[in-house]
């Protein structure tokens, strides 16, 4: 295949234009044709036959020892005879580069059959035996097919291939050529090309494949005959305009498409799916069905799997292909298709890389993006689609995710710890678009924050994380109460997993920081109506950029956890009502007391364990509530009576005055807000209580008022 | 209103210079003419003068696009030839028998989505269809249906489904007694069959709104235009805040010995928030104070 640097040298603007399609790619065909026009051009280079031939199907028998059979055959005598020359009938040799055109291989992708081009591939290691065979073969079986008969028939060189037939019926030629293959090889298995070359003229040479025109025609129909045979249809073709060109052209109706959505023989509750008139629903030109199909190894290329479904991401750009789109588009394929197979890195992000050294327009680029699930084999399910993915998407979330992350909500202040915990997560740690794209294109964003599939890691066909995938690529909005189903999905399944010790507090504080991303990039990324509005609204918190907690200067004064919590609040729009920064004040103190518990009590089932996030409704806010304000006055009463220390109130009094607020108005048997809604703020309430201390006591402090037995 | 202010107009229109066009259109539409003349014989830029505005809902719909069969992907925007069966449905004609009604220059039709383009997917069970599946019923009667055999398993494939999607559409026929038989259908709130997006069984709602003068619409320069874009994907004006979307669906279809192909495709430019998409030097038409092209 031709490096990006060769594609440019070889084809100019005005040759690409000729051969790039005239018409914008409006659907996944055109977009299938493009890219099996650029993979042609690359491949087997321009002309009639180029888009037949499969260059790279033998490529790893390139330069390889003893990796081409040749049957030479003399036809410039009056009958025809094997070469009697110094070389002899067989020539064994190394398939090289410059003769990958010569010898113009089209493989037939079954098991069973022969290539459609005299040029045959044999299977790995073939005996000696076998590749006599299948030398022979060239005569007795490529020569007589039907298709290629036919072709003979019409063609102005057709003798050559029957004089090729006449001499498959002589036996004795047939031993000749099986002696001299066995010979040539000394008797050892060969992983080779099959193929012959003839000579018609006396004083001319012995010409390839390539060089043969007739060859070359009888190959094409042969590929042909495929696209109107296949799962038993006699003939699925006739004239219709092509639906990637617009043309008038015999279309065929059961063409192999690279991702198999289209399958002859589906009748369903389709009416007249018929597969012989598979053409008239899907019609396809001949032309246009073979170079779709060379497709194959860029849209392989640009594939990847997430939690068991198989993610296509095509790039291409929006509107009418140019010459100058088409090589930024070749050099993003082509470095796709030419990747190391560990880099695991998906076409979006490839993109990303690309953007400025291809200097595209990041407006125009889009992607086809589906989500497939195998049904059976290559049959699918596609669980999510779209033509119109933009790298802008994932991109402004990943950033917006980045950003958050920087804020007062996820960066410890100058006295006191983050709103919420920050740890080793690539999503609570990443950083930019740089790190964060990855994670958002390949899915692992939402697989991180969203319930796991029944059976553990694969997609269902109604999974949410590749709805959401697929939202986040498009551009299409996820309504918020969505992602809190979601959300509290996981959490709830966390409490119950063996392998989650405790409270969830680094997934919560990473569903909220993908929660506050998806609000604050951009517009449209969330929808919520009524109560659930504020939730899409961006926060507004400070952002913090020192390093290190070592570069903190000490203040003096003031109880650093008020302030936090005040700002934290303030700066939350979803917080705003009333109910919910209720139940949110509610968490913050049962993560509070439970952590105080877990450190200075030393109790193994703390407030946490004992109130769950699956237990918390409405109706039980105001006994949760009783609980645990009941525990911090039984907390401050016992440290006054221990250490004799003073307090100007009681224990978490910042949480508490606020929570008797919010709880008390309105009361909580008249609350609205739905379950989930009040469960995820609830979870994010423990999360930030459980995280809320000081900077200046030791990590095991969770409070200002660190614990007398230690000092 | 719109209607009675426009009924004079329509007899006018009768005497206008496209009527001798309209009449060759008329005779064109011989099942055994094609249609190629047709499309020629009408391409005049008056075309068309006034016609029918519509409203078709649902709670789901389905439009199979063609590139899949094992695959069950619907277009976003309803396909051109959808909107023809549907009509064909509240005018009672048959399968098959409505194409050259709908035909390229013997109608206009113009398509606005007009609620956000929103899909989910939908498992279904089906039966296997496969031939070794099929019994034949009444096999040697003159009406012989295949049927799949219900006591083999289901097999499960997603559907992929529109959420409640709404079109305005506004359409124009050439043939005057069709146009007539139309409005009067559609204005007494009738549909000869049941009218449903895609599949049978996901009907749909019509709201019929009157009759509209066609007016030219600005062809210069960069217009807000509220309607789906045919054929004009590189004359859309990229803007980051607006949401543009394309896909190419069937647009016309012609009627043959073996039963129907589909003669053109229309790739269509969308905004799938159902708000305008500005364009440059399209040709547009205003109906009702909107701006929407027609194919």
């Amino acid at each position: 295949m031709l490096s990006p640097e060769e594609f440019e040298e070889a084809y100019d603007a005005d040759e690409l234009r000729e051969e790039l399609p005239a018409s914008p790619v409006a659907s996944l065909r055109d977009l299938q044709y493009l890219y099996g026009t650029l993979y042609t051009l690359a491949t087997a280079g321009g002309g009639e036959y180029a888009s037949y031939l499969t260059p790279d199907a033998a490529g790893d028998l390139v330069d390889t020892a003893d990796s081409l059979v040749v049957v030479r055959v003399d036809l410039s005598g009056d009958d025809p005879r094997l070469a009697d020359d110094e070389t002899g009938p067989v020539e064994v040799t190394r398939y090289s580069d410059d003769l990958v055109e010569k010898v113009a291989h089209c493989k037939y992708p079954a098991a069973r059959g022969i290539d459609h081009s005299v040029t045959h591939q044999a299977g790995r290691n073939s005996d000696p035996e076998k590749l006599a065979r299948y030398a022979n073969e060239r005569l007795t079986k490529w020569a007589t097919d039907d298709v290629v008969q036919e072709t003979a028939e019409e063609h102005e060189n057709g003798w050559v291939v029957d004089a090729l037939a006449a001499l498959g019926e002589s036996e004795d030629a047939l031993d000749e050529i099986e002696d001299g293959v066995e010979r040539e090889l000394g008797g050892e298995s060969a992983t080779a090309l099959l193929t012959v070359r003839v000579k018609t003229d006396p004083a001319g040479d012995y010409r390839w494949p390539g060089e043969v025109d007739v060859f070359q025609a009888a190959m094409r129909a042969r590929k042909l005959s495929k696209l109107v045979t296949k799962n038993k249809a006699d003939d699925s073709s006739g004239d219709a305009v092509d639906l990637v060109t617009g043309q008038s052209a015999r279309t065929v109706g059961t063409a192999e498409d690279p991702q198999n959505y289209f399958l002859g023989k589906q009748l369903e509750k389709f009416p007249g799916l018929d597969i012989e008139e598979a053409w008239r629903t899907h019609p396809i030109s001949e032309d246009a069905a073979v170079t779709v199909m060379n497709a194959g190894a860029f849209v392989e290329a640009c594939a990847y799997r997430t939690f068991g479904a198989k993610v296509y991401a095509l790039p291409y750009f929006f509107g009418t292909v140019n010459p100058e789109r088409a090589q930024s588009l070749y050099r993003i394929l082509y470095a796709a298709a030419t990747a190391d197979d560990e880099s695991r890195i998906t076409a979006i992000e490839r993109a990303y890389q690309y953007r400025e050294e291809c200097s595209f327009d990041e407006n125009r680029l889009r992607f086809y993006v589906s989500a497939v699930l195998p049904h059976q084999t290559s049959r699918y399910d596609v669980v999510g689609e779209t033509l119109n993915a933009r790298l802008l998407y994932p991109a402004v979330v990943a950033n917006a995710h980045s950003r958050i992350l920087e804020t007062a909500a996820f960066r410890d202040g100058d006295d006191a710890t983050a709103a919420l915990p920050t740890a080793n997560w690539t999503l609570l740690s990443g950083d930019g678009a740089t790190e964060l794209l990855g994670p958002v294109t390949s899915g692992w964003y939402f697989a991180e924050t969203f319930p796991r599939g029944d059976d553990d890691t694969d997609a269902s066909a109604d999974d949410p994380r590749i709805e959401a995938l697929v939202d986040v690529l498009s551009g299409t909005s996820i309504p918020v109460s969505f992602l809190l189903d979601a959300y509290v999905d996981r959490i709830e399944a966390d409490a119950s997993d063996d392998d989650v010790e405790g409270f969830p507090v680094f997934r919560v504080a990473s569903q909220y920081a993908q929660l506050c991303a998806l609000a604050d990039a951009g517009d449209g990324f969330l929808t919520g109506e009524g109560a659930k509005r504020p939730i899409t609204e961006p926060p507004t918190y400070e952002t913090r950029t020192m390093g290190s907690r070592d570069e903190i200067t000490i203040p003096d004064g003031g109880f650093a956890g008020e302030q936090k919590l005040a700002d934290f609040i303030d700066d939350t729009p979803a917080l705003a009502n009333d109910q919910r920064c209720g139940v949110f004040l509610l968490g913050a103190l049962v993560g509070a007391v439970g952590n105080y518990q877990e450190w200075h009590e030393d109790r193994s089932t703390t407030l946490v364990d004992q109130f769950p996030v699956k237990s918390i409704t409405a109706n039980r806010v105001k006994k949760v509530t009783q609980d645990a304000i009941e525990k911090t006055l039984t907390y401050t009463r016992q440290e006054k009576k221990r250490g004799g220390q003073t307090y100007p109130g009681t224990k978490f009094d910042h949480i508490v005055d606020r929570l008797r607020e919010r709880v008390i108005n309105p009361d909580p048997d008249e609350w609205d807000l739905e379950k989930n809604d009040l469960r995820f703020y609830y979870a994010l309430g423990v999360t930030y209580g459980m995280n809320d201390r000081s900077l200046y006591e030791s990590d095991d402090t969770d409070d200002a008022n660190a614990d007398p037995e230690e000092n | 209103m719109a209607q009675e202010s426009l009924d004079g107009w329509f007899d006018e229109g009768e005497e206008s210079a496209s009527r001798g066009e309209r009449d060759a259109l008329d005779r064109s539409s011989e099942p055994s003419d094609g249609t190629a003349e047709a499309s020629t014989a009408s391409s005049s830029h008056e075309f068309p003068e006034r016609c029918l505005s519509f409203t078709v809902r649902g709670p789901w719909g389905h439009f199979r696009r063609v590139e899949g069969n094992v695959v069950k992907q619907t277009y976003r925007v309803i396909p051109r030839t959808t909107v023809a069966g549907l009509l064909a449905a509240v005018l009672g004609i048959g399968r098959d028998d409505y194409y050259e009604l709908f035909a390229e220059g013997a109608s206009a039709v113009a398509i606005e989505p007009v609620s956000e383009l929103r899909t989910l997917n939908m498992p279904m069970n089906a039966l296997s269809t496969a031939k070794s599946d099929l019994t034949s019923l009444n096999g040697r009667g003159k009406v012989s249906v295949r049927l799949p055999n219900p006591a083999k398993l289901r097999q499960q494939h997603n559907y992929e489904v529109l959420v409640d999607p709404a079109y305005r559409v506004d359409v124009a026929l050439a043939d005057d007694e069709r146009y007539r038989e139309l409005r009067e259908t559609l204005d007494a709130g009738k549909s000869h069959y049941v009218p449903s997006l895609g599949l049978s069984e996901h009907l749909a709602e019509i709201d019929y709104h009157g009759e509209y003068a066609v007016e030219d619409g600005s062809s210069e320069g960069v217009v807000d235009v509220d309607s789906a874009v045919p054929n004009a994907v590189d004359s859309v004006v990229p803007d980051p805040g607006t949401r543009c979307q394309v896909e190419e669906s069937p647009a016309f279809m012609e009627t043959d010995a073996g039963g129907r192909t589909t003669t053109a495709f229309t790739a269509y430019t969308y905004n799938p928030d159902a708000g305008p998409l500005a364009v440059r030097d399209v040709e547009t038409s205003l109906v009702d104070g909107r701006t929407v092209v027609f194919v």
